[in-house]
């Protein structure tokens, strides 16, 4: 009787047994399965490296580099003392932050964490032979962004930096995984999708140590594509040293194609801060900077008034809407009125009597009254627009700001007022409501210099083996007579004993070239240079911007000057 | 002695019980090898054979003791009793500590683990004594020289720390005193007892014990440490579906994931490669042994042969359930092996001699 009750008690047992074996094994089965596999199999990324930049010579601008990463694998350490002792006298770290970094790692004991990220490399190899010695020390190597002109064409090139969350979420489909840099601004933005590499993988299997066992499968990186750009590196590192600590924006760009020979963008900003870890206070204050902004480009996003540059669009205006001939003439007595208004020219005292050419040399304010006056505020508008402004130029990089034309129609809708003559006036020096980026300006430039063509200015030369081809230029109907009555002009602003931009002559060719100097609400005017060589076959166009940089015919003409000097040095013209 | 091992005898020898061993036993060669291939180790040194030669010497072991009448073993059973317990407090002085516990002697060159023996003479001991009170059972003061027999040991197991095998000794003792045909009204005191004592009995535990059986009831509270065994432990099994993943195929298993796979967790490899079906058919054979062990408890008139088999179901049985509950976590981590199956040369030996003594009973149940 007793012994039964016994027995059957134990069967009891063995049956619930034979049950949660059943639950385990049977029911539970798909997800242990699932489990033991995430044990065992790891995929560990093989990075594709991202595509290279080189410039139109072929030389390397932007590349890919060993970076080298100490971690640790918490499971394998044996002695933490030994391990913090090295780490801590090799890279010089304080002790407790290595300390830190080993509570961090054992959360994840049998996978490699991170500790220093980009130590140098010898330290590198220094640790790695040092590895033998301390279990659980691993020195992984990672391919980084190497931005080889440092701080120069930041601006173009853009930066790198991980993807986020919401990003991820957007672009999982397209392979990107966590921690994968994705490009942010410039070229790297822009050319993302050809510059990305896709990432192979080995498909491992580890042992609880996450020890490789063997090699289940593989799939190959594949590297990004290479670009080759428009770009000169001489080029841009001259116009980049020239610009020095200034505040502005400088571009360099062939009149005959839109080819962006070079690109630059004050202050600039180290993009490698982006790329390398451990950078973040760095990072912040590149974002936080709201007085120098280093992260716009001046060159595309930037919109100023263009002051007297504009002055090649009234005189377009005027002459080709036949408001006045090339031989009108206008006495410049100092001052323009206009009912009980007053305008000064900048030249206290006057210019005498002015016709195009005159007017155009000695930027006289008083004749482009005038003339902008005849003209009439719509065809300045017209002819604005047909020179470029107020639309996009269409070059490849993200952020291009359209700038602005005003125009009766525009201040009814957004000033709500009407238009005064008084508008006319400040217009036709390119002064009052009218904004242009600095590319619009050089764009503008290349239609006197290469026949009256709207170009597209471009940075992409190839992508990978293939040429990419010039966009479409348009020529913007700008009659013959009156493009040569401008390049009249232009060429005596700096080649005329009176003209203001003489400081951009440059010894055996021949400049032509507009100063600018435009008042703005913000302090000190802006001074511009824009302009072209040689005269009469040109080859090389640009614009000089600096903010708040005084008067052009000053520093501008004297850093147009100095690039001039640099493409003639390296056989331009 | 002098008995003659005659025809009756074979007749009423159990030969499921025996191949039921065997067969198991087999099944644990196998699985140790399983576990234990991937060190790699030489032949010579191999687990595989050094329980191999355990199993030769315990069977060797227990085709002698059957040829000796149970009684004349049970005579001996103080004699035994008294130098196993001088084995626990040598080891408890000497031993060897090993995974935080003290539990192995070595007399001449082996290391064995008396508490492995332990269990097996409790069971004589306790046979002895209430084998002899025969119709006094009932009384009160007949209670104490058993409670005695369990105390010491109890203790003294406790003291290493073992806590599983002192444990496991509570339950064999009450059955045999349910058998032997004790007061139950005295025996649920004692449980009473026991189980107010439990609070108390809380402080005497080591921290790393008390750890285990916080984790038993949470193993992600500490998934790396104390309940990493668990986790894996049951991931191995639930890993093995229906058929299992073959025969040194598991992965939890060959890469190392399951810690103490060889001994203790045996039962999780066998999980793995061998599936469902696997392990029902060791569940099934442990039932059989089982079956068999208290088929001669009954069968047989004998009051002492009764006892012994009784003891030596309840050991076989408790460790069964314990040892496998605990690797598919239904029961706390404690040290109990899988009897026949796990590595080790004690416990193999011990649970051989145990079972050696039911085929003794059963040959001999005709005789009363």
């Amino acid at each position: 009787m007793r012994d039964r009750a016994i027995v059957i008690s134990i069967f009891s047992f063995f049956l619930v047994l034979a049950l949660c074996l059943f639950y385990t094994q049977i029911l539970r089965y798909p997800y242990y399965a699932r489990l033991a596999r995430n044990n065992a199999i790891r995929i560990i990324p093989i990075d594709g490296p991202r595509g290279n930049m080189f410039d139109r010579n072929g030389e390397l601008l932007v590349g890919s580099r060993l970076s080298f990463n100490v971690a640790v694998v918490y499971q394998e350490i044996r002695s933490q003392t030994k391990l913090v002792n090295a780490l801590s006298q090799s890279l010089g770290i304080p002790e407790g932050d290595v300390i830190d970094a080993l509570e961090t790692a054992r959360r994840k004991p049998y996978a490699p964490a991170t500790i220093v990220e980009d130590v140098p490399k010898d330290k590198a190899i220094m640790l790695e032979e040092a590895s033998f010695d301390v279990p659980g020390l691993v020195i992984e190597t990672r391919s980084i962004r190497d931005y080889v002109m440092g701080r120069s064409g930041s601006h173009i090139f853009g930066y790198l930096s991980e993807i986020t969350e919401d990003e991820l979420e957007k672009l999982r489909d397209y392979g990107y995984r966590m921690r994968d840099m994705i490009g942010r601004g410039g070229l790297e933005k822009y050319y993302n999708k050809d510059l990305t590499g896709t990432d192979g993988g080995v498909q491992i299997e580890v042992d609880s140590r996450g020890r490789q066992v063997r090699t289940l499968g593989m799939k190959e990186p594949q590297c990004g594509t290479d670009i080759r750009l428009t770009l000169d590196k001489t080029l841009q590192a001259a116009s980049d040293k020239l610009l020095g600590d200034r505040k502005g924006a400088v571009v360099v760009m062939d009149p005959r194609n839109g080819e962006i020979l070079a690109l630059a963008s004050h202050p600039s900003f180290d993009p490698s801060v982006f790329a390398r870890p451990n950078t973040s206070a760095q990072r912040v204050k590149l974002l936080r900077d709201k007085v120098g902004k280093p992260l716009v480009n001046r060159a595309i996003s930037g919109m100023y008034p263009l002051g007297s540059v504009f002055k090649i669009v009234t005189l377009s205006a005027a002459l080709q809407s036949h408001g006045i001939t090339p031989l009108s003439t206008y006495f410049c007595s100092g001052v323009y009125s206009l009912g009980r208004a007053r305008f000064r020219c900048w030249k206290d005292g006057g210019h005498g009597p002015q016709a195009a050419t005159t007017g155009m040399m000695n930027s006289c304010d008083v004749y482009f009254y005038s003339i902008g006056r005849a003209a009439g505020p719509d065809n300045i508008e017209t002819f604005a627009r047909m020179f470029g402004y107020g639309s996009r130029t269409g070059i490849d990089l993200p952020d291009e700001a359209k700038g602005l034309v005003p125009g009766k129609q525009w201040k009814r809708q957004k000033k709500n007022e009407q238009w005064y003559e008084g508008d006319t006036a400040n217009y036709s020096i390119g002064q009052g409501f009218f904004l242009s980026t600095p590319l619009q300006a050089v764009t503008m430039m290349s239609v006197i210099a290469n026949g009256g063509n709207l170009i597209v200015p471009h940075l992409i030369k190839k992508i990978g083996d293939s040429d990419i081809p010039c966009p479409q230029a348009k020529s913007i109907g700008l009659k013959e007579t009156v493009r040569q009555k401008v390049r009249e002009g232009i060429y005596k602003v700096v080649n005329d004993e009176g003209g203001t931009g003489k400081n951009a002559r440059v010894k055996g060719a021949v400049v032509a070239g507009k100063t600018g100097t435009a008042e703005n609400p913000q302090g000190r005017t802006h001074a511009w240079f824009s302009g072209y060589a040689p005269y009469d076959n040109p080859k090389i166009c640009l614009v000089v911007f600096l903010e708040h940089g005084g008067h052009g015919g000053l520093e501008p003409a004297t850093i147009a000057k100095g690039i001039f000097e640099e493409a003639k040095k390296k056989g331009y013209f | 002695m002098g008995m003659i091992f005659d025809k009756k005898m074979f007749g009423d020898f159990d030969k499921a019980l025996f191949f039921a061993m065997i067969f198991i036993a087999v099944m644990g060669l196998i699985s140790i090898h399983s576990a234990t291939h991937a060190r790699n180790l030489p032949f010579k040194e191999s687990f595989l054979l050094r329980q191999a030669e355990w199993m030769l010497v315990s069977l060797l072991f227990l085709t002698v003791i059957i040829k000796v009448a149970y009684y004349r073993l049970v005579d001996m059973a103080y004699l035994l009793y008294a130098f196993i317990i001088i084995m626990l407090a040598l080891v408890l002085a000497v031993g060897h500590v090993r995974l935080g516990a003290q539990r192995w002697i070595s007399i001449a060159g082996f290391a064995f683990q008396p508490s492995e023996f332990i269990k097996v003479v409790l069971i004589m001991a306790l046979a002895n004594y209430l084998g002899s009170k025969k119709d006094t059972m009932w009384r009160l003061e007949n209670l104490i020289i058993p409670i005695i027999l369990l105390a010491l040991p109890f203790v003294l197991v406790l003291l290493q720390p073992d806590l599983g095998t002192a444990l496991l000794l509570v339950p064999i003792f009450f059955a045999m005193l349910l058998v032997g045909g004790a007061n139950i009204k005295h025996l649920a005191v004692m449980v009473g007892i026991g189980l107010a004592g439990m609070p108390f009995f809380w402080h005497f535990l080591r921290d790393y014990q008390k750890q285990r059986l916080m984790v038993f009831i949470n193993p992600n509270v500490d998934p790396l440490g104390a309940g990493y065994t668990i986790i894996q432990s049951k991931i191995s099994v639930g890993s093995g579906g229906l058929f299992g993943k073959g025969w040194m195929s598991g992965t939890q298993n060959q890469l190392n994931f399951l810690p103490e796979r060889h001994t203790d967790f045996i039962f999780s490899v066998i999980g793995e490669e061998w599936g469902f079906l696997g392990a029902l058919v060791i569940l099934v054979l442990y039932a059989l042994i089982i079956k068999e062990t208290f088929d001669i408890a009954s069968s047989t008139s004998d009051r002492t042969g009764k006892l012994l088999a009784t003891g030596v179901g309840m050991l076989l049985a408790f460790q069964v359930i314990i040892n496998i509950s605990m690797t598919i976590g239904v029961m706390p981590v404690v040290g109990i092996p899988l009897p026949l199956v796990s590595y080790g040369g004690s416990s193999l030996f011990a649970t051989m001699m145990a079972i050696g003594l039911v085929l003794n009973v059963g040959m001999r149940r005709s005789a009363f």
